[in-house]
């Protein structure tokens, strides 16, 4: 289990302070705008950064203190840092094997393969996409209990964005006790893999919630002037003025839709979540 | 450990066109060059090529995944100080054979019992370079680190040129210690070398993980 406790870090006007749990067993997303304090809070989960206040732990450890053993237990890949780029992927094996004493170098091996990644070619001329889907493959080869994933879809098209989230999927299925800790831009990669989301802004954490709760509960009002006059304002979390009258979000979709049958009523999803939590008055 | 030396050694190889050159290059100079000098070249060449496999962690910001592989930030230093040794002592090893060979061929009378410990000298003496340019490399990065050695390189050429001038003046402070190393056997002259080295090394060592483990990566 990851427990971030009050975790404080600064970077000049910046300042990060954010709490969250990953129970084993769960998978968790974070979304953010960009600068939120996304990549902060995976760097500080990996030991990476010096938190100035406040704790990281994993399994009851200090992130920072984590022995190479200990270390052995997780995968992580980083949007932007991996291997070395002079190096190839049977350069890669030969590392991994001495690493990670439970390296699957079949299953590695296999999936290098099928996802057509040249096994002599160097990392440098590999296209985004391939690097990416290394990253990915390299996090999940040696059994890792907790795989952190920085933005590991980003910059991809949608097939390559989809054979990423397969192989997690694939990787969730024959090892249900692995928990994933993964930020993406793209919310609909959140929506089918998460149990539960938090969203980060200004380096605050302003929501944590079910990805189920948001997708059934939460929603998007589109009222004229006059409806919004009336309207019962308690459950609104954000309230936004357009061309139209106003656009409002609610996490009680179902309330308004009994109350309010005149109203126009859409499903929430993540981006929505981003967009109105983020940016509205 | 294991893992960082195999990291280390293939990325060395990444360069095995200009580590040939430099192996031909060595042995054009041991038929041409006298002395000792092979054992040096390629000592301090094949160090600096083992720091080197430090610009290549830090090239396209690779650290921070590096240093979520299973290992302590410690052991990443001691890797560096352990490969960097190894490929400096297999270098000697080559050179020493060249300059031997050579040697043989050329009819040279030789006592080894005299040269070798001088050889040796050569390796703890070169590996001090080393030691010195991992803590640089790691506090600075590749770029800064290299400027930071060529004004060390200049104080220690003003220093030398310097101490000519004490040396051969009248009053010699150094005279009596001077003295005092011809009348000590080489392996006991050997031995305090290795010994003054192998102290600044692990000084220099201590430093550099206390640099990596105070970094943000």
């Amino acid at each position: 289990m990851v427990k971030v406790d009050n975790l404080i870090k600064n970077y000049g006007d910046f300042r990060l302070n954010v709490s969250l749990e990953i129970p084993d067993g769960t998978v968790t997303g974070i979304v953010g705008k960009n600068g939120a304090g996304k990549s902060t809070t995976i760097k500080a989960i990996l030991g990476l950064i010096r938190p100035d206040g406040g704790s990281v732990t994993i399994n009851g450890k200090e992130a920072s203190k984590l022995t190479g053993d200990e270390k052995a237990s997780l995968g992580a890949a980083l949007s932007d840092s991996g291997f070395s780029t002079y190096l190839c992927i049977e350069d890669v094996i030969a590392i991994l094997r001495k690493m990670y004493p439970t390296f699957d170098e079949s299953f590695f091996r296999r999936n290098c393969e099928s996802q057509r990644l040249s096994f002599h070619k160097k990392i440098k001329d590999f296209s985004t996409g391939m690097r990416a889907k290394l990253r990915v493959l390299v996090a999940i080869s040696h059994k890792a209990d907790l795989l952190i994933m920085d933005e590991p879809t980003a910059g991809l098209d949608v097939e390559a964005r989809n054979e990423i989230l397969d192989l997690l999927r694939q990787y969730l299925l024959e090892h249900e006790q692995c928990s994933i800790l993964i930020t993406s831009h793209i919310s609909t990669d959140l929506e089918g893999l998460c149990d539960d989301i938090y969203l980060i802004h200004d380096g605050k954490i302003i929501l944590h919630e079910d990805t189920d709760t948001i997708l059934s509960n939460y929603a998007i009002l589109k009222v004229d002037e006059n409806t919004y006059r009336q309207i019962d304002k308690n459950y609104l979390l954000s309230t936004k003025r357009d061309s139209f009258g106003y656009t409002c979000f609610t996490s009680e979709k179902q309330y308004y839709a009994e109350n309010y049958p005149g109203i126009v009523i859409e499903n929430g999803n993540i981006d929505d979540l981003i967009l109105m939590m983020t940016g509205g008055k | 450990m294991r893992g960082l030396i195999e990291k280390d050694l293939r990325l060395t190889l990444v360069r095995k066109q200009t580590l040939l050159i430099f192996l031909v290059m060595a042995l054009f100079m041991s038929v041409s060059m006298d002395g000792s000098f092979i054992i040096g070249y390629l000592t301090m060449l094949s160090t600096i090529i083992a720091i080197g496999t430090i610009s290549y962690d830090e090239y396209d910001n690779g650290f921070p995944f590096l240093m979520t592989l299973p290992f302590a930030r410690k052991t990443y230093v001691i890797e560096k100080y352990i490969f960097s040794f190894l490929i400096a002592a297999a270098a000697w090893c080559v050179g020493t054979i060249l300059f031997f060979i050579v040697n043989v061929i050329r009819h040279n009378t030789m006592n080894p019992a005299e040269e070798l410990p001088v050889l040796i000298a050569i390796l703890p003496a070169l590996y001090l370079a080393a030691a010195f340019m991992i803590p640089l490399q790691l506090k600075y990065g590749a770029e800064k680190s290299r400027i930071i050695l060529f004004i060390l390189f200049g104080l220690i050429a003003v220093a030398i040129t310097g101490s000519k001038t004490v040396m051969t003046g009248s009053k010699n402070p150094l005279a009596g210690l001077a003295k005092l190393l011809d009348s000590l056997s080489p392996w006991a002259v050997l031995s305090a070398i290795v010994a003054i080295c192998f102290l600044i090394s692990l000084i220099c060592c201590l430093w550099s993980i206390k640099i990596v483990e105070n970094k943000e990566y």
